[in-house]
């Protein structure tokens, strides 16, 4: 080639508005342009962007994961794959940091990788889906379905002849009581029952609250509702904010939407709730807590020398232990908690109404357990013990950034106190 | 001017490099970026060609955090500028010379009374 084309060709990548990457298996990075740096860097420091599942093992440790379950020797391994590095964000209320990694095989051992920073489609998306529900609601009322009117407090202040064609209440049984006597309590992901106060506040703060699930009609009889909770615009006064709650008569949803439900909400290899998820929950938990005046607690716990154990058994031994972990840790969250993998080896159970010192014991627990357990591998049989961090909301300055960072703290403190033990203080 | 005396990534100061020739410049062994306040460039040395392998003329005058230097169009770097009216400081980083990821150090320079402000480059 001649020189000017070399040069052009350089100038051309160094300019490129996108992240382009060539790596081999094991995620050394052969080429890269600035783009991709520029991306890379704030993730993983000057120390860590030679090796791109390093670089981002932090936000996105399924990566690997699709490489090494990728057997074809050419081919798409991933499309689109979004990965979120703003955990523990300042403005809460800001747009999401959204990168999109692309991973494509070449040849054996040659892969590319692209990255992209789509932040500002990712608002757009989710401005869009408010935008979507919004009309959604104006056509249901064209459409004549269950409207409830309710006020801030959950409170029943009018209902069309539609919601008693549909429930079997009368009007006049339900205007003055709570929406609660009526109502089952929302279950999200088949988890975490939501109170009408939850989701009035999530209502307020987003503007609408959608959810699914079985309701009761006065006869008796189950059926199941999608509802959507709507604020209304036109409250000039925050104490004369009015709600609508459309409920719609809808066949069961089959497998589909859960499946997608599960592979959008639970981390590749653990099945723990991903760090994205755990991002929202935590969100929305804080506020929920905060305006009940409940505590809510978080442990951290990352697991001891767990570089030493992959570089001495292997990455599958390694993928392993994190399963067995993620599996005691599923089993130990009570019933509001959230087991999360927020990368790499590093885990979060979430406690909502839990003081710091029933967490903690909760932790030492959990501690214990995993310190008790062993892997097999050929020939023997290895043990972990992981490293704990507990905080509570009430240490905090209101914000989950100062949560996660005081129970990261203190799991820095557990590492540099000697490892497998809890720092709660 | 003396081999000795030659100034040397660590110890060269803002203003030398605002009083320094072409000549000068381009003898340093360390890259030189200059950025005026609007970030385009209009100082790119010869060791910074040899590192980079750009052409100057596809540099300068071109707005540099959005073209040829977009790795360092984060808060590590260009943030920094836009932050901190004066600045003299090293920073570890990690440079794609040539598509190939490269180890270096930078050397920050600003200050309120120039208007140009200086990204150092020593591999």
């Amino acid at each position: 080639m001649a020189i000017s084309d070399d040069n052009e060709l350089l100038g051309f990548m160094y300019a490129c508005p996108f992240g382009l990457i060539e790596l081999d298996e094991t995620g050394h990075i052969g080429m890269i342009n600035p783009n991709a740096m520029k991306h890379l860097l704030p993730l993983a420091g000057a120390d860590g962007v030679e090796n791109f599942f390093l670089a981002t093992e932090k936000h996105a440790p399924e990566l690997r994961n699709f490489v090494e379950g990728f057997a074809a020797d050419f081919g798409t391994i991933c499309d689109g794959h979004r990965i979120f590095v703003d955990l523990g964000r300042r403005n809460v209320g800001g747009d999401p940091r959204v990168l999109s990694c692309t991973l494509v095989k070449r040849a054996p051992n040659q892969l590319i990788a692209t990255l992209s920073d789509i932040s500002a489609q990712v608002s757009q998306e989710y401005r869009l889906r408010q935008a979507d529900t919004w009309f959604s609601a104006l056509i249901d009322e064209i459409n004549d379905h269950a409207l409830l009117t309710v006020d801030l407090n959950g409170i029943v202040l009018a209902a069309n002849t539609s919601f008693t064609r549909q429930t079997g209440y009368e009007a006049a049984d339900v205007i003055g009581g709570s929406v609660e006597a009526i109502l089952s309590r929302a279950q999200s992901m088949g988890q975490t029952p939501l109170s009408i106060t939850d989701q009035l506040a999530l209502a307020t703060r987003n503007g609408w609250h959608l959810f699914e699930g079985w309701e009761t009609r006065a006869d008796g009889q189950r059926y199941w509702c999608q509802r959507l909770l709507v604020a209304r615009a036109e409250a000039e006064d925050e104490d004369d904010r009015a709600f609508s709650l459309v409920l719609r008569d809808v066949p069961k949803p089959g497998g589909k939407p859960d499946d997608l439900v599960e592979l959008l909400t639970r981390d590749y290899l653990t099945g723990a709730t991903n760090r994205m998820q755990f991002q929202k929950t935590l969100e929305r938990e804080r506020v929920r807590c905060t305006s009940q005046g409940r505590p809510m607690s978080l442990i951290i716990l990352d697991l001891d020398d767990f570089k030493a154990l992959n570089d001495a058994h292997g990455h599958p031994t390694g993928d392993a232990v994190l399963k067995r972990v993620a599996r005691l840790g599923l089993e130990h969250a009570p019933e509001r908690g959230v087991f999360a993998r927020l990368g790499g080896e590093e885990f979060a159970l979430l406690v909502p109404d839990c003081s710091l010192t029933e967490t903690t014991e909760m932790a030492e627990t959990l501690r214990q357990r995993i310190a008790g357990m062993t892997v097999a591998v050929p020939g023997a049989r290895i043990a972990v013990t992981a490293s704990f961090g507990c905080a509570e909301m009430g240490e905090t300055d209101g914000s989950s950034d100062d949560l996660i960072a005081i129970a990261d703290r203190r799991l820095y403190e557990a590492k540099h106190g000697g490892r497998d033990r809890v720092v709660a203080s | 001017m003396s081999a000795a005396s030659q100034p040397t990534f660590e110890t060269v100061q803002l203003i030398e490099l605002e009083q320094m020739t072409h000549e000068a410049c381009d003898a340093l062994d360390f890259g030189v970026i200059g950025l005026r306040p609007d970030t385009r460039a209009d100082v790119y040395n010869a060791a910074e060609q040899r590192l980079s392998g750009i052409d100057p003329a596809l540099v300068i005058d071109a707005p540099f955090f959005s073209t040829i230097g977009q790795c360092m169009n984060n808060f590590m770097v260009a943030q920094r500028f836009e932050d901190e009216p004066d600045l003299d400081e090293i920073v570890p980083f990690v440079l794609t010379l040539r598509m190939r990821p490269t180890r270096v150090r930078l050397r920050l320079l600003q200050s309120r009374d120039v208007a140009r402000r200086y990204v150092l480059v020593e591999r």
